[in-house]
């Protein structure tokens, strides 16, 4: 029979420590609050009280998952921290328990124990569980400072630990951090540093940086802000060591970050890095390794580290985006051993000075997953981007490529980008209808290729401000002037601006779209300007106009969004772009996707015994106009 | 004979001939040469082969480019044309008979989608 360690309970209840007390678990529950990763509280015994105030640190909250910290089991307590709540009652963090006698190896609870009740060890009677939790839970989250001892930490630090310079905390693995104490210096290795980044919002501006470390325990990312930019920016070099304490602690930001850590650091005016020499034992970087055949199971915006032999590389393109940035682009192609092939796209600093000559082994830690093209990768500004990195996986496979896998014909992942260029999202009228576009959060773009049915000729202009880039609708002030509200002036002249409103339609369903300027201009085939003089002077060219440019076909790239207005939901479609369409490119796309389409029905056929009927209920319908080309074609599947 | 611009006529490249023998057909080729007689001439699908074209009347015409023709298939394999279009370039944009042929492919490959010929009932 195991023995507890007996009077511990009053020991750790007091807030001293104890060294590896023997105590058992009474009972395990979860705590589901807010966003970040659940806590577990324990309850345990020594065989004489209870006390119900220990929390799980999330590190170890896979022992809880995995049922490994089951009521009954008997553990030794290696590691903890207690900190002090503002009304005084303590809560032991469990930093490191080793379970020496699982659940089902103990007979129920040892001895009698009676829960602890500060001050005096009387029995009281009162159930642990009509206790008040929450508030517990919450101070203890927002107690990011503990106050209390942590007499015991540090034991699993290296075991040639460098004494640190001018500090008094001892060396902690990454691993180990977390909100709750503040004394603690860790050693680690700088892998990752991004530019320094600036904002400018109605709060002011300011700038950022961000950073990875890494020690043989794990991973954290580190975030500094305005003074600490200044301070700390130059000072870190990757791939250097440094010694970093005083840094605040918070629950990370998953969705921008790869790094496998549940709290990320900032550092703050207190906070110190001081280079360390003797840096021979820190790893290098910390990658887990997707292979490229894997990606395709890889959720969208899934973040990975791959690591392949560039084969294809592209010359660097610049392109502005929707905020009129210039940037610079460069994609390349990665193979490994998986024989697949994926894109991936460089953006900025990191695209202009990539080398891909002599078809390198290049490594991303923090590829953002994206399904464009099929499946591709992009490197964004938190991953890192390492050419022939010094790692075991390199070797592997600069090895494995120069034997054999320069003659694999690899097969890409990321489809070639056709002739309509960017990423087209083709859609027939239904399939927005069937898979319900818009309705997310964001808004979503697609491609259709439909015909013109009814124009609405009313109100499908207005008097805008005559202001170059002001596109304000004007108000007659009917005394001859125009007052534009934004640019708070009035002027003598207005310009027509055409916001038209069309219902454009494909084989099998049709949509109210609006459209602005161009694409508007691009349908009736006339200027705005010129439209509006002609609605003012010669109403029978003006109609003549909308009725020529009924039925007429077009590729329309448009953006769907679910709103709401007076509580009433409708899905808004507007026009982006207009553009003619391209009878081949059609053609060439309708013959692949029906040789796709029986290719997969062949595939059914073949699994699905007995259903040799299913081509039947493949339908297409086709029509073939006078030029022997296909204008519309449709394929339904019913299965 | 005389009625086969009203009963159905498949579209079929140079390979397809041979299924359609003593049958009414649409064929769409690029001219190749054009005998002096003006009564035959041979013209190429989009695979490259070539079948020869017979003709009731001499042309009238010069004869280039792509043009479609219908008529019957001949026991030697060939075409006895009763007319002929000449497809000529649309906005600039040439005929892509080999597009066209992958077209006809698809159409011969799912009959039972492309329900086009029908079938005369006697």
């Amino acid at each position: 029979m195991t023995q507890l360690t007996e009077g511990a309970i009053e020991i750790l209840s007091n807030g001293s420590g104890v060294n590896d007390a023997v105590l058992q678990l009474v009972n395990i529950r979860k705590i589901e609050g807010g966003s970040g990763p659940a806590r577990f509280r324990v309850m345990m015994s020594d065989g004489l009280h209870t006390l119900s105030s220990f929390m799980l640190s999330t590190q170890l909250n896979c022992m809880a998952e995995d049922n490994q910290l089951a009521p009954n089991c008997i553990c030794i307590l290696k590691r903890h921290v207690t900190n002090n709540l503002k009304d005084g009652r303590r809560v032991v963090i469990i930093l490191e328990i080793e379970v020496i006698k699982s659940a089902d190896e103990v007979d129920g609870k040892i001895g009698d124990p009676t829960p602890y009740t500060e001050g005096n060890a009387k029995v009281q009677q009162a159930a642990p569980n009509t206790e008040p939790r929450a508030p517990l839970l919450q101070q203890n989250r927002n107690e990011a400072m503990n106050r209390g001892s942590n007499r015991d930490f540090g034991k699993k630090a290296p075991s040639a630990v460098p004494s640190t310079p001018g500090g008094s905390s001892k060396i902690v693995p990454i691993a180990s951090l977390n909100p709750y104490q503040s004394k603690w210096t860790i050693r680690a290795r700088v892998t990752n540093k991004g530019s320094i980044r600036t904002w400018s919002n109605s709060r002011g501006d300011g700038k950022l940086f961000s950073m990875e470390l890494v020690d043989e325990s794990g991973e954290i990312r580190v975030t500094g802000f305005n003074q600490e930019v200044d301070k700390f920016y130059t000072l870190a070099e990757v791939g250097k060591v440094y010694y970093i304490s005083k840094a605040s602690l918070k629950i990370a930001n998953k969705q921008y970050t790869s790094v496998k850590n549940d709290y990320e650091m900032t550092l703050n005016g207190e906070s110190t890095l001081i280079p360390c020499e003797d840096s021979g034992d820190v790893p290098m970087v910390q990658c887990e390794f997707v292979s490229i055949g894997d990606l395709e199971s890889k959720e969208k915006d899934a973040v990975v580290d791959v690591i392949g032999v560039c084969k294809k590389v592209d010359e660097v393109t610049r392109l502005t985006t929707k905020s009129n940035k210039e940037v610079s682009k460069r994609t390349l192609d990665l193979m490994d051993m998986s024989a697949k092939l994926v894109t991936v796209t460089l953006w900025g600093e990191e695209a202009e000075k990539f080398d891909g000559s002599g078809q390198p082994v290049v490594a991303i830690k923090g590829a953002k997953v994206s399904d464009y093209g099929g499946r591709s990768l992009s490197a964004s500004f938190s991953s890192t981007v390492m050419i022939n990195p010094d790692i075991p996986e390199a070797y592997k496979l600069r090895g494995w490529y120069d034997k054999e896998g320069h003659a694999v014909d690899g097969q890409s992942l990321t489809e070639a980008k056709g002739g309509g260029g960017g990423n087209t999202n083709w859609k027939t009228l239904s399939d927005v209808k069937t898979e319900h576009l818009g309705h997310g959060d964001k808004a979503d773009y697609y491609t259709c290729i439909a015909t013109i049915v009814y124009l609405r000729k009313e109100n499908c202009m207005y008097q805008a401000c005559p202001t170059q880039d002001c596109n304000k609708k004007v108000v007659d002030q009917q005394n001859g002037m125009f007052r534009c509200e934004k640019c708070d002036k009035e002027f003598p002249n207005f310009k027509y601006r055409l916001i038209l409103s069309a219902n454009i339609a494909d084989y099998g369903d049709n949509q109210w779209v609006t459209c602005f300027q161009e694409s508007a201009e691009a349908i009736l085939g006339q200027n705005a300007a010129y439209l509006g003089q002609l609605k003012d002077s010669n109403e029978t060219a003006f109609d003549e106009i909308f009725q020529q440019a009924n039925f007429h076909t077009f590729i329309f790239r448009s953006r769907v969004k679910l709103e709401t207005y007076n509580d009433e939901s409708r899905i808004k479609a507007t026009v982006m772009e207009v553009k003619p369409v391209d009878h081949k490119e059609y053609c060439k796309r309708l013959i692949m996707n029906i040789r796709k389409l029986a290719a997969h029905c062949r595939w059914i056929k073949l699994f699905c015994y007995g259903k040799e009927s299913l081509l039947h209920h493949l339908k297409i319908s086709c029509r073939v106009d006078q030029t022997g080309l296909w204008s519309q074609s449709r394929i339904t599947k019913h299965y | 004979m005389a009625g086969i611009i009203d009963v159905p006529k498949p579209r079929v490249n140079c390979s397809m001939l041979s299924q359609y023998t003593n049958r009414p057909v649409c064929f769409v080729g690029c001219v190749e040469k054009v005998h002096p007689t003006g009564k035959t001439f041979t013209v190429s699908d989009g695979d490259g082969k070539v079948a020869t074209v017979e003709l009731n009347d001499p042309l009238e015409e010069e004869l280039s480019g792509v043009v479609e023709l219908i008529g019957m298939v001949s026991n030697k394999g060939g075409l006895t044309a009763t007319t002929y279009t000449m497809l000529r370039e649309d906005k600039g944009i040439p005929f892509d008979l080999e597009l066209y042929n992958e077209a006809l492919k698809v159409v011969h490959d799912f009959p039972q989608h492309y329900p086009f010929e029908v079938t005369s009932s006697g």
